[in-house]
C-alpha cells in the first residue's frame, strides 16, 4: 500500500513504477524525464523502503525518493510537494 | 597558484576538493571521488545528437502562416536561447576548468560545454532554414536591449570569477593594483565568487530556458514548427542533465561532503543565492511581458507563463535548500511534461546509432493517400 500524505492511500500496481501508480490514481505529481536524471518528481519518503531498477542520477536527499524509477519494497508513506 | 596543464605532484585525486585543490594531472576514471560526475558523463554521451538529423524544412511553411506577434515570440525566443548557449558553450570551461581538482568533474564540465555547442549549432540550423540569410537575427542579439540586459546579468558572475582566478593564478593571494584598481584576492573570496557563480549557472539551467521552451511547445501543441520543437526537446533533455549536475555540486558543498569551507560559505551566502534565483525569476517574467507585447498566442499568455516560471522555480529552489517562495501549488501548463519526458524524445535505436544515412532523407510530407494500400 502507498499512503500519500494529504491525499489518500492507494494500492501499488505490480510492475509499475511508483510514479505510474500515483498517476493511475489521478494524483497530481510533477515529472519530466521519467528516467531518474532530472529530479522533477522528487518526493519525501516518510515510511517504508523502495528499490531502484536504474541508478537515480538526480540529486535526492537522504529522506527523498524518485518515484519515476523506484519500486516500493514494503508499504510506504510519502509526501508529494 | 600558477596553473599547470599537467601537475607533476603525485597527489591523490580522491582526497582533493572539487575546486581549488591541486590542478588535475592524470585523466583517470577507474576511481572517483564523486562518482556522480562519471555517471552524468555517461548519460550525457548516450544523449548525443546532431541538429542535422532533425528535418526542419516543414517549419519554413509553418513560419509564414504565423501572425506577426507570433513571429516576434518565436524569433525572440530563438535569439534568447542563442545567447544562453553562446555563454554556456564557453563559460563553464573558462571559469571552472582552471580551478577544478578532480578528473571526473573536469571531464563532466567539458562534456557539458560541448553539448551546449551542439545547441548553438542547432539554432543556426533552425534559422538557416527559415531565412536565406539569418545575419540580421544574429546581429540583433548584441543590439537588442532586452537580451543584452539578461546577458549582462548572467555573465557578470562568470566574469567576476574568471578575473579573480586570473589574478590569483598570476599574482597569488594579496592586494593587487591593476590599472589603478585595487583588488583583494583571498582564497575565501575566490570560493565565495565560485559559490555565487555556481548558483547563477544553476538558476540559468533551472528556469531561464523554460519560458522559451513553453512557447516552443505551445506552437507544437498546435502542430506548428514541429521540427523546431523536436530540436528543443533534445535541448531540454540535455539541460535537465546539466541542472542535475549543478544541483549536485551545490548540495555536495552545502552538506559538507566536499570542501568544509564551502559548507560555511553556502550558509553565509544563502541570502545572496536566493537573491540570484529570485532575480532570474523576475527577469524571466519580464521576458514573458516582452514576448507578448504585441499580443499573445493560442494556449499561452503572460499570466500563465509567469505562473509556470514560479511553479518551476519552487521545485528548483527546494532542490538546493532554498525553500518554495511562491504560492503556486499545481502545474499551470501540465502538457509541458509530455515534451520534457524522455520517452518522447528517443528515436529508434538504429537511428540513434547510425544517423548519417538518414540526413535529409526523411520525407516530412505525408498525406492520407500514402496509406491508400495499407490493410489491417
Amino acid at each position: 500500500m502507498v499512503d500519500i500524505k494529504h491525499h489518500k492511500t492507494v494500492q501499488h500496481q505490480p510492475n509499475k513504477s511508483l510514479l505510474e501508480t500515483i498517476e493511475v490514481h489521478n494524483i497530481e505529481i510533477q515529472y519530466h524525464c521519467r528516467e531518474g536524471y532530472c529530479g522533477a518528481c522528487r518526493t519525501k519518503l516518510l515510511k517504508g523502503e523502495v528499490e531502484y531498477k536504474t541508478d537515480p542520477l538526480a540529486f535526492i536527499d537522504d529522506n527523498e525518493i524518485l518515484p519515476c524509477c523506484c519500486f516500493p519494497l514494503s508499504s510506504i508513506e510519502i509526501e508529494i510537494d | 597558484m600558477k596553473y599547470t596543464t599537467f601537475n607533476q605532484i603525485n597527489n591523490n585525486p580522491l582526497t582533493e576538493p572539487m575546486f581549488f585543490g591541486n590542478p588535475v594531472n592524470v585523466a583517470r576514471y577507474d576511481q572517483q571521488k564523486h562518482q556522480i560526475f562519471e555517471k552524468l558523463i555517461e548519460k550525457q554521451i548516450s544523449f548525443f545528437w546532431r541538429p542535422e538529423e532533425v528535418d526542419v524544412s516543414k517549419d519554413r511553411v509553418d513560419f509564414q502562416k504565423l501572425s506577426d506577434s507570433e513571429k516576434h515570440i518565436f524569433i525572440s525566443n530563438l535569439k534568447y536561447q542563442t545567447l544562453l548557449d553562446s555563454i554556456q558553450g564557453r563559460s563553464p570551461n573558462i571559469a571552472f576548468l582552471p580551478i577544478i581538482s578532480i578528473p571526473e568533474l573536469e571531464t563532466w564540465v567539458e562534456t557539458w560545454s560541448f553539448f551546449e555547442t551542439i545547441h548553438s549549432r542547432s539554432y543556426t540550423h533552425i534559422l538557416r532554414n527559415l531565412f536565406g540569410d539569418p545575419s540580421s537575427i544574429f546581429n540583433d542579439i548584441v543590439e537588442n536591449e532586452e537580451i543584452k540586459k539578461r546577458a549582462a546579468d548572467i555573465s557578470k558572475y562568470y566574469d567576476d570569477l574568471i578575473f579573480a582566478t586570473q589574478l590569483w593564478q598570476t599574482l597569488g593571494e594579496g592586494v593587487h593594483t591593476v590599472k589603478g584598481v585595487t583588488h583583494t584576492i583571498t582564497m575565501r573570496e575566490l570560493k565565495k565568487k565560485l559559490y555565487l557563480c555556481m548558483n547563477s549557472v544553476n538558476a540559468l539551467e533551472a528556469i531561464r530556458f523554460y519560458v522559451s521552451f513553453a512557447c516552443t511547445f505551445a506552437f507544437a501543441e498546435r502542430e506548428l514548427m514541429e521540427g523546431n520543437s523536436k530540436i528543443i526537446r533534445l535541448i531540454a533533455r540535455d539541460e535537465n542533465l546539466h541542472l542535475t549536475s549543478t544541483q549536485h555540486v551545490i548540495n555536495l558543498w552545502a552538506k559538507g561532503k566536499d570542501d568544509p569551507e564551502m559548507a560555511e560559505i553556502a550558509e553565509e551566502c544563502k541570502e545572496e543565492a536566493t537573491e540570484i534565483f529570485l532575480n532570474a525569476v523576475e527577469q524571466e517574467k519580464e521576458w514573458a511581458a516582452f514576448l507578448f507585447q504585441h499580443g499573445s498566442m493560442i494556449g499561452l499568455n503572460k499570466e500563465i507563463l509567469c505562473q509556470y516560471v514560479e511553479f518551476i522555480a519552487n521545485h528548483r529552489m527546494s532542490a538546493i535548500g532554498l525553500g518554495q517562495p511562491f504560492d503556486v501549488k499545481s502545474n499551470p501548463l501540465p502538457w509541458m511534461n509530455n515534451y520534457l519526458s524522455s520517452d518522447n524524445v528517443q528515436v529508434a535505436p538504429q537511428e540513434s546509432e547510425i544517423s548519417s544515412y538518414l540526413v535529409g532523407q526523411i520525407d516530412s510530407e505525408v498525406s492520407a493517400d500514402d496509406f491508400g494500400d495499407f490493410d489491417l
